[in-house]
């Protein structure tokens, strides 16, 4: 690959023109949350002024990949119980999706099933923010909409290549763009001063094992992955189930009859988001 | 089980899962037959789908069993050397079979 054709689109990708700009109000969350005094009235009443993003918010959290017993009908409950990390990352997600949802509704599709999967991983293993890993898995592959987004021209183009060759989406990014969307999705986490819980998992879902501080969640994500491709969930780009990472797998201790389990939950699960997105779809089509 | 518009729906047909009214309490549990009475007064209150045992309804363009078999083994070609992802499409595999039986088979 030639370096410098590599650190041109290495430039575009960071400098990002059309991805939306991440709403004023995550900064001024930000902000919020580092003051001590801050409640969560007042963070409740700053994100409810923007009326859709609110919306939105309530919508994903009540989406069944959170897996809430209830329904969570106000902002204060869905702060108190989600915790400000969640949230933020959420609003971001939010407001990406808005674009994702127009753009690519396959990839959304994907998208929530992936967090769906995780959540039930990280239930099953019982790690301590099972929504954090959601939220990791929601976002995941944000690097191939920024991709889609900013360098329309090698989108096309990989697309052509991985079928052509008839091989994966990401072989096809790193041969063209000598990058590849997990770093992408990485860079852009780490812009929006995500935590490194998400950032990790985004940038090794596909090689977990150079995840440093956040091994589980990034095989938690890395594996889901691979499940809900395996389930033909959604379309991520190419139909392959990727490979397997093996420490990952070793890490996630899963044992055969683990499986079966998982699988009904799962499938329970994604009964509920198919309806999720599908209201996305036809709200689509009545625009059109 | 299957997930039905409620136009599809007819007797005989069982709940595979419980129907929740937008406040989230329970009007009918798991396991119910539907009756010509029952499904009139879904839709009187406006409950839009149902997910009953089996996969009673045939939706036009959808596949077959054996093209959604094939379709999974196509999709796990390219690891195909790795046990643990073998042994997962196995089990895809045989919970698709089950669930595309009739009579509630996948219980």
């Amino acid at each position: 690959m030639d370096e410098q054709k590599r650190a041109q689109f290495k430039k575009v990708l960071r400098e990002i023109k059309n991805l939306p700009t991440l709403p004023g109000i995550v900064a001024k969350l930000g902000k919020m949350a580092e003051d001590p005094d801050t409640t969560t009235e007042q963070m409740g009443r700053v994100i409810s002024k923007d009326h859709i993003l609110a919306s939105k918010l309530l919508k994903l959290v009540n989406s069944a990949f959170y897996g809430f017993p209830q329904r969570i009908s106000s902002l204060n409950s869905a702060i108190i119980l989600l915790g400000f990390n969640v949230i933020k990352s959420l609003i971001i997600s939010a407001s990406i999706f808005e674009v994702m949802e127009s753009q690519d509704v396959e990839l959304w599709e994907h998208s929530l099933g992936c967090a769906v999967v995780c959540n039930v991983l990280a239930r099953h293993m019982g790690v301590k923010d099972p929504e954090e890993i959601s939220t990791a898995g929601l976002i995941h592959d944000i690097g191939k909409v920024a991709i889609k987004m900013e360098l329309p021209r090698e989108y096309a183009m990989i697309t052509e290549l991985s079928q052509e060759k008839k091989i994966s989406r990401l072989e096809a990014e790193r041969e063209i763009l000598g990058l590849d969307h997990a770093e992408v999705g990485s860079w852009l986490a780490k812009s929006w001063n995500l935590p490194n819980k998400l950032v990790e998992p985004i940038a090794c879902h596909h090689d977990p094992q150079l995840a440093k501080e956040e091994q589980q969640a990034s095989a938690i994500v890395h594996f889901a992955n691979i499940m809900i491709r395996g389930l033909g969930y959604g379309h991520a780009g190419d139909i392959w189930v990727p490979p397997l990472n093996n420490k990952a797998w070793k890490l996630l201790a899963l044992a055969p009859a683990d499986i079966d389990p998982l699988l009904m939950e799962i499938e329970e699960k994604l009964w509920d988001v198919k309806g999720f997105s599908l209201d996305i779809q036809s709200k689509q089509e009545g625009a059109a | 089980m299957q997930r039905i518009l409620m136009a599809q729906a007819g007797p005989g047909m069982i709940l595979a899962k419980e129907i929740l009214n937008p406040d989230g309490m329970v009007l009918c549990g798991a396991g119910t037959p539907l009756t010509p009475a029952l499904i009139e007064r879904l839709i009187s209150m406006d409950i839009v789908d149902v997910t009953v045992e089996g996969h009673p309804v045939t939706v036009e363009g959808e596949k077959t069993l054996k093209e959604e078999l094939q379709e999974i083994d196509l999709r796990f070609q390219r690891v195909e050397d790795m046990a643990p992802l073998m042994y997962l499409k196995k089990r895809i595999q045989a919970k698709l079979v089950a669930s595309r039986s009739f009579e509630g088979a996948a219980k």
